[in-house]
């Protein structure tokens, strides 16, 4: 990926400097010469069975009700009632609003509830729409997209955990608790948030701490002051691992002071694309001469495979490499984290992060 | 219709519904992969960082002559056949992976400049190294669109054969205390554990796309035979050519097959006999990678990883 190199016939000298090509690689070479004929002549790609498809694409709310201020929860399941795939606590389900926006929830239901999943959506007044839409179009009846579910935050079920939940960061941490008390794990779990009325699920985490009398604190601003992140890992004794889903300047707070506490492992859910700030709007230019345009709360990457799947890409975040272009004009706005100074001269572009002033336009090597 | 709550029964009483998964774990299956943006410190660690055990400690630096040109080929492989996969799901599992081994290679290339820096010439191997990957195993001019695809998939193949070991040794390395007891290098043993640990948790990507792209058992077997050859000389010869190079040693080290069969006894390598019959595993009918190691121990080390937790989010 990184050094495309023009193929080079000979084989290396020999390793220890016997002046002739080395006698290993002159074999393999050899070999690899009667090996490709051989077994590519047969056409076995187009000839594989499709597996059936098992994940339902499209669910239906069967109920909705609220479970704090500004926050619903609703139940989906397959309009006929059918077995649902799998998932463990930390995972989340993609929903494709009618709008067309992708948006993530954790699961928070019960695993073990196979014909529904739970989720809950807090109404973010600032956000980029998505949890308006859900709680003014996801009525109960209506139908919605969904991917997965998948799991980026999963639960190890460690000897000794701690889950800091802040808000509505429950979700993914209480099917965690449930796990931990049903494996017989030492855990405690922590919920803050500004006021009682604003924690979602009051009433089951009262009643987990009620059964487990000592192992939920529940922990509210105007109560008790907020919190520190060293408070809340001070609960955290040694060889503890840490599981926290909450607002950002909670998670960074807490990666900041976990070194100075006596916890073994932190875990966060994992987030991918990274935002865009400061976006302007561009154009990309193709080999075959179409332009698309680049608005300006989208990356390169996203329009690029939206023009193209198979357009390869990883990290999202400028600094795996993988979604590398060639850029033949136009002056690029490096945003990454990965090329030298030297790649970036080479018109090497990370298109996931990278972008380019208002109105430019990029020529790429695709 | 419920309208009741489903959750927050006491205790799951009904714990049992846990094992029966059709695989009969409750390995995770559907978790997604992202690369971890890690960055290590090389400077103070030796290039002897098994103290007192130049074998074991060559057979496994190795691997960082081996990986960074192979695990790029392994990118550029996977790039190429993502046009070719038609669930999304798998697509989205390759792109991860393809970013996960990008980044251990940057890795291990951080090692492999560390010893250069320190004045080994490792330069006759890597140019082996480079011509295995970028030639050997590269495109081939004037196939037809037809062999040309048929030559990916053998290649998907081939990596599909070489992920069961790398995760193999995921697991011997999540779980190799011996090497703490020894004393190993600290910094080193958290890139081998970190790299081991998403070895563990996308092992099944490779061989997934290649059931994806070519369900076929000739293939796997066929490959896999080509993969353990490969693997064993490769090896055999990169150990035997960092003893003679490593100025420290000047020679004073005579390559033994003995000297590596002990410190495998003692745990400092992986058994070979466990390794024998793991690559049997891979001939059975009923094999999937997921069955070998544990996700909740890799999912546990990234945690506690210090280069992967402040790669955090
Ligand atoms: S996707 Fe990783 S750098 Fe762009
Ligand atoms: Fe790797
Ligand atoms: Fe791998």
């Amino acid at each position: 990926m990184s050094r495309p190199q023009p193929p080079r016939l000979v084989p290396p000298p020999d390793l220890y400097g016997r002046p002739r090509p080395d006698r290993y690689l002159q074999a393999l070479d050899w070999l690899a010469s009667k090996y490709v004929p051989l077994f590519t002549g047969k056409d076995r790609y187009g000839t594989r069975p499709r597996p059936p498809e098992t994940h339902p694409q499209e669910l239906t709310v069967v109920s909705r009700e609220p479970v704090a201020d500004d926050v619903v929860s609703l139940r989906l399941a397959t309009g006929d009632r059918r077995l649902l795939p799998r998932w463990q606590p930390g995972a989340h389900l993609d929903l494709i609003l009618p709008s067309g926006r992708r948006r993530q929830y954790s699961l928070c239901g019960d695993p073990a509830d196979r014909y529904a999943y739970r989720i809950a959506v807090r109404l973010l007044p600032d956000g980029q729409g998505g949890s308006a839409e859900v709680h003014r179009e996801l009525t109960a009846g209506s139908t919605v997209g969904i991917r997965g579910p998948r799991n980026a935050f999963p639960f190890a079920g460690d000897r000794k955990v701690l889950l800091l939940a802040g808000g509505i960061g429950l979700t993914p941490v209480l099917p965690m608790a449930r796990e931990a008390a049903w494996r017989g794990l030492d855990w405690h779990l922590v919920h803050t948030g500004r006021s009682r009325a604003s924690l979602p699920f009051a009433g089951e985490v009262a009643r987990l701490a009620a059964r487990h009398p000592g192992r939920v604190t529940v922990l509210t601003d105007d109560e008790h002051g907020m919190p520190s992140a060293t408070d809340l890992l001070a609960r955290a004794g040694e060889g503890t691992a840490v599981y926290c889903c909450g607002p950002v300047p909670m998670l960074d707070a807490v990666q900041a002071a976990f070194a100075r506490s006596e916890a073994k492992a932190l875990h966060f859910e994992r987030f991918s694309a990274a935002p865009i700030v400061d976006g302007k709007p561009f154009t990309l230019r193709l080999r075959d001469g179409r332009e698309l345009l680049v608005p300006a709360d989208r990356t390169a990457l996203e329009v690029l495979r939206a023009d193209d799947p198979g357009t390869p890409y990883s990290c999202q975040q400028g600094f795996c490499g993988v979604c590398k272009l060639r850029v033949l004009s136009g002056t690029v706005d490096h945003r990454d984290r990965k090329l030298s100074a030297q790649q970036r001269a080479d018109g090497e572009m990370l298109v996931c992060v990278s972008r380019a002033a208002e109105g430019e336009c990029l020529e790429l090597d695709v | 219709m419920s309208t009741i709550p489903p959750t927050d029964r006491p205790d799951r009483p009904d714990g049992t519904d846990r094992n029966d998964r059709t695989d009969g774990t409750d390995e995770h299956s559907d978790l997604v992969l992202t690369p971890r943006d890690v960055r290590f410190d090389w400077d103070r660690v030796p290039v002897h960082w098994v103290p007192g055990e130049p074998t074991a400690t060559h057979v496994i630096n190795v691997l960082h002559m081996l990986l960074p040109e192979g695990e790029r080929w392994f990118v550029r492989v996977f790039q190429q056949a993502v046009p070719l996969i038609t669930d999304e799901e798998l697509r989205e599992r390759v792109l991860g992976f393809t970013g996960q081994e990008a980044m251990h290679a940057e890795a291990h290339q951080g090692v492999l400049d560390h010893f250069v820096a320190k004045g080994i010439d490792i330069g006759p191997y890597i140019a082996q190294v480079e011509y295995l990957f970028n030639h050997l195993l590269g495109d081939k001019e004037g196939l037809s669109p037809q062999r040309e695809r048929e030559y990916l998939i053998e290649r998907v193949a081939i990596i599909a054969g070489i992920e069961h070991f790398t995760a193999f040794l995921g697991d011997w390395i999540l779980n190799a205390k011996a090497l703490d007891r020894a004393g190993a290098d600290e910094i080193m043993l958290d890139l081998l554990r970190w790299h081991g640990a998403e070895e563990v948790e996308h092992r099944s990507v490779a061989y997934d796309l290649l059931r994806h792209l070519d369900p076929g058992y000739l293939r796997r077997a066929r490959t896999m035979v080509v993969s353990i050859t490969a693997l064993l000389q490769l090896w055999v010869r990169g150990t035997r050519f960092l003893l003679a190079v490593d100025p420290e040693l000047a020679g004073s080290v005579e390559p033994s097959v003995r000297t590596a069969w002990t410190a495998a006894r003692r745990g400092l390598l992986p058994n070979p006999v466990k390794l024998g019959i793991s690559a049997l595993r891979y001939f059975s009918r009923n094999y999937h990678p997921s069955q070998e190691g544990s996700t909740r121990q890799a999912i546990a080390y990234l945690g506690a990883s210090p280069a992967a937790r402040a790669a955090a989010h």
